[in-house]
């Protein structure tokens, strides 16, 4: 049985790994943002998936992870990596300050907190344009001065793999298991001994530090950066890519991720109707099919599986 | 040589908008014992309950556990200090399976390792006759088995002292007495219990030590039998 | 000088009937069905575009085209409701509060791109409701202005009659109690929350179609009011209309003033739009009640 695991296995990492040299630079380009959308929307997962904190300020932390990065280094020279690491710091304070503001707010109002938070910041963003560049960009320095997009693919894929494999040692260590408890229900979940403050702050820190991680290597890769990155718009396509692939598992939502991102730009053809199509997944996925698309599709090869193996399988 | 107090309210008020719904309550458990608190819908007992176990502030009043003060402590720090209670309606973390929802507790106790927890949550499912649910998802529980759980996920504390909110609420005959057994074995391993019910029957079985509240203060505090003959008490019942 | 900050206070108060409007809309919706919407700002702005198409494309002259919008946000309404949002009155529907974010989160995000693609980025202007302004002394305000206050205190006038005088009224703040003893006495459910999300998006519609002449429309003229009309509600306390409309009001004034006095005005009408929301993350820190708060917030 695992034999026909390892080969489709091997097969993929070959082509991922192998991806910049099978595609033209457009594609190649359309990797390096599924990347950058997939740590989003983990991340994103992580919060409202595993806490049950559904907060949609989420793409302010990516802003301000690229805009910390971007401003240091190209008004102080402060080289990339301390930049963007000083990004991810800020991001990671700051969100476990909205954390613990948010604590006092059952969901609803949380999102509406984290949306206002959100727009709040795009709007200093916009408005102080001497600093920022305002709505005409911010020049940031690449990271790499290579022709080809390659070392940025390489670079993401890298830090996705860091990232989910540090939010999925989360999820399976005891940690995830308070986030989950805390999710389903807070009240009980204090009265098991869990430190509900605690673990609702650290999972707005932690998520938000990748959304910063994320927003530096958007910003050193794109090279100019708007305050549109951290609008309501960007937040419902993330929120949109972590739904319908499954919020509630992290490689559903970094997969759902990759997906649309893909689909995106598959169908650049139809325009402004992708969106359109986006939202009216959106909506299906979340009025027939909760648990996300991907879920579904497991849960459908998993009853097919079933359904052929041998009657000695306990119900 | 008389037992420690594990649990004491001083003055213990609270108040909803314009009504006191606890007034300058006193209530001191000891180790060892096993209290029942009864009272009329709206009397305060679970307004009680949860200043006791930290998920309400009070107004006013003091609570001490181990004689040390506990005022302003979190639920969770309630907890830490072995004090476990259970819910009017069950609550449990309804998509995680039953051991993981002993799990929670079991881990969240300092300096425990998986394989501790493991073993232990095993041993209370075992004694609650869980065991076979293990990997059920506690919403596809029972009711009733529900409940055990809920009593089981309060044991994985080690409390020495556990509030037991309505118990025997919704409860078929059988489960009930099973629960008075299981209440009653696990009080003989030295446990103390404060039991809130209205199901009298019940508690009268279960408790040498009966305190009634009404209307947020207690008007009666002694055997089953001086309750009993309590005029007060039966004026409260009768909605005098 | 003291004519500008006068002129600043009456458009700010013209514009706060209109946020009254919008967030009794809100209200309306939120003390019933119980859920956040966040698809309620685009509400708003396909109201204003169904005004404008009314005018335009049916010839319907300018004021009934208001009526006309208004409707046909009703309708919109009770499709999105039929569609969307019955699982939330189903007891085996799980985190509800959870699907009511999504699906209106969702619902505002599909709306604004549907927008966008049939009515196109560019602002559109509605013809005006009268030509011209009134002039009184030294203050001058477009009849425009004057149509959307004057008809936005009609509605609001219209609403609360509603709620308070009619049988229909006073079901809805029944159910808006409590659902379970709204339920004993009969009261149908179901086409209360119909009505009731058709009612309030009704409302938003109206508002849309009003304030076209003046504002023009886009597709994103709704995202400011849905946080907005939100901390309008939550600041009047949540479920009561009354609130809601001193809320407007003292929001649109304030809003006003606050652009009159910032002493920097390249930033005053950016930072403008930061006010309302600031006011939001304030109230819902401090006072998640609101100033006239109603005791029923519990959301499923």
């Amino acid at each position: 049985m695992r034999n026909a695991q390892v080969v489709p296995g091997a097969l993929l990492a070959v082509l991922v790994l192998a991806f910049p040299y099978l595609v033209n630079g457009y594609w190649l380009t359309v990797g390096v943002l599924a990347l950058f959308y997939a740590i989003v929307a983990a991340s994103w997962a992580l919060l409202a998936g595993q806490t049950g904190q559904f907060s949609f300020g989420h793409m302010a932390f990516v802003s301000l992870g690229a805009y910390t990065s971007g401003l240091l280094v190209m008004d102080l020279g402060v080289p990339i990596p301390l930049g963007w690491a000083a990004g991810v710091v800020l991001c990671a304070v700051v969100g476990a300050g909205i954390g613990y503001i948010g604590l006092r707010m059952r969901g609803p109002y949380l999102a509406l907190f984290t949306v206002a938070f959100s727009e709040v910041l795009r709007i200093i963003f916009v408005s102080e344009n001497e600093v920022t560049g305002g709505s005409g960009g911010l020049e940031v320095t690449p990271l790499f001065h290579t022709r080809s997009d390659a070392p940025y693919y390489y670079l993401g894929l890298m830090l996705l793999a860091i990232a989910l494999g540090l939010m999925v040692w989360l999820t399976r260590s005891r940690w995830g298991l308070f986030f989950r408890a805390i999710r389903e229900n807070e009240e009980a979940a204090a009265a098991a001994g869990v430190k509900v403050v605690r673990f609702r702050v650290l999972a707005f820190a932690i998520a938000s530090s990748f959304a910063g991680l994320a927003g530096g290597f958007y910003g050193h890769y794109i090279g100019i950066l708007t305050p549109d990155i951290g609008s309501v718009d960007q937040m419902g396509l993330v929120v949109a890519m972590a739904v319908i692939g499954g919020a509630e598992s992290l490689f559903a939502a970094t997969v759902g991720a990759l997906l649309c991102e893909a689909l995106v730009e598959a169908l650049r053809s139809y325009g402004e109707w992708r969106l359109v199509l986006f939202g009216a997944l959106l909506l299906l996925t979340i009025r027939f099919a909760r648990n996300g698309l991907l879920a579904l599709g497991f849960a459908g090869v998993k009853r097919l599986t079933i359904a052929r193996a041998p009657a000695n399988v306990a119900p | 040589m008389t037992a420690p107090v594990l649990i004491e309210a001083r003055g213990l008020t609270k108040r909803f908008g314009g009504i006191v719904a606890v007034n300058g309550l006193d209530l001191a458990v000891r180790q060892g014992e096993l209290v029942g608190l009864i009272g009329p819908n709206g009397s305060g007992k679970t307004t009680t309950i949860n200043m006791l176990t930290g998920h309400l502030a009070p107004a006013a009043g003091h609570i001490l556990v181990h004689d040390a003060p506990a005022d302003g402590l979190s639920a969770s720090q309630f907890a830490v200090r072995k004090v476990g209670r259970t819910f009017q309606i069950t609550q449990l973390f309804s998509r995680m399976t039953v051991l993981e929802n002993m799990l929670v507790p079991g881990l969240a106790r300092p300096h425990s390792t998986w394989a501790e927890a493991t073993a232990t949550a095993r041993r209370h499912l075992d004694f609650l006759k869980l065991s076979h649910l293990e990997d059920l998802q506690a919403r596809n529980l029972s009711g009733g088995q529900q409940k055990l759980l809920e009593l089981g996920r309060a044991l994985m504390l080690d409390p020495e002292i556990l509030f037991l909110d309505e118990p025997f609420a919704g409860v078929n005959p059988f489960l009930r007495d099973e629960i008075i057994v299981l209440i009653q074995t696990l009080h003989g391993q030295g446990r103390s219990f404060v039991v809130v019910d209205h199901d009298i029957e019940a508690i009268q079985r279960l408790v040498k030590r009966l305190v009634v509240m009404a209307r947020g203060a207690k008007i009666a505090d002694g055997t089953v039998d001086e309750v009993r003959q309590d005029q007060e008490v039966l004026r409260a019942y009768a909605g005098v | 000088m003291s004519d500008y900050l006068l002129i600043q206070a009456l458009n700010g108060l013209v514009i706060g009937v209109i946020y009254a409007v919008i967030a009794c809309g809100l209200t309306v919706i939120f003390s019933i069905l119980k859920i956040v919407n966040f698809a309620h700002g685009e509400i708003y702005m396909m109201g204003g575009y169904f005004g404008y198409f009314a005018i335009s494309l049916l010839g319907i002259p300018p004021l009934p085209a208001v009526l006309v919008a208004m409707a046909a946000s009703f309708l919109l309404a009770v499709l999105v409701e039929r569609t969307l949002l019955t699982p939330i009155y189903k007891p085996s529907t799980e985190r509800k509060g959870d699907y009511g974010i999504l699906v209106t989160f969702g619902l505002s995000i599909f709306l604004r791109n549907i927008a966008l693609i049939i009515f196109g980025p560019y602002p559109l202007r509605p013809p005006s409701f009268w030509q011209g302004a009134l002039v009184v002394g030294d203050l001058v305000m477009t009849w425009d202005r004057v149509f959307a206050a004057g008809a936005g205190i009609t509605i609001l006038v219209g609403l609360v009659l509603f709620m308070n005088r009619t049988i229909w009224g006073e079901a809805l703040n029944a159910v808006s109690q409590s659902r379970e003893s709204a339920a004993i006495v009969g009261i149908n459910d179901q086409r209360f929350y119909m009505l009731a999300f058709g009612i309030g998006s009704a409302l938003a519609g109206g508002a849309g179609a009003l304030v076209g002449p003046i504002y023009s429309l886009s597709p994103s003229m709704g995202l400011m009011p849905d946080t907005q009309a939100f901390a309008i509600v939550i600041l009047g306390g949540m479920g009561s209309v009354s609130g809601s409309i001193i809320a407007g009001l003292l929001i649109g004034l304030s809003e006003s003033m606050f652009v009159a006095v910032f002493p920097d005005p390249s930033r005053s009408l950016t930072y403008a739009q930061a006010f309302s929301l600031l006011v939001l993350m304030i109230v819902l820190l401090v006072r998640p009640t609101g100033l006239f708060g109603r005791v029923h917030t519990q959301m499923e």
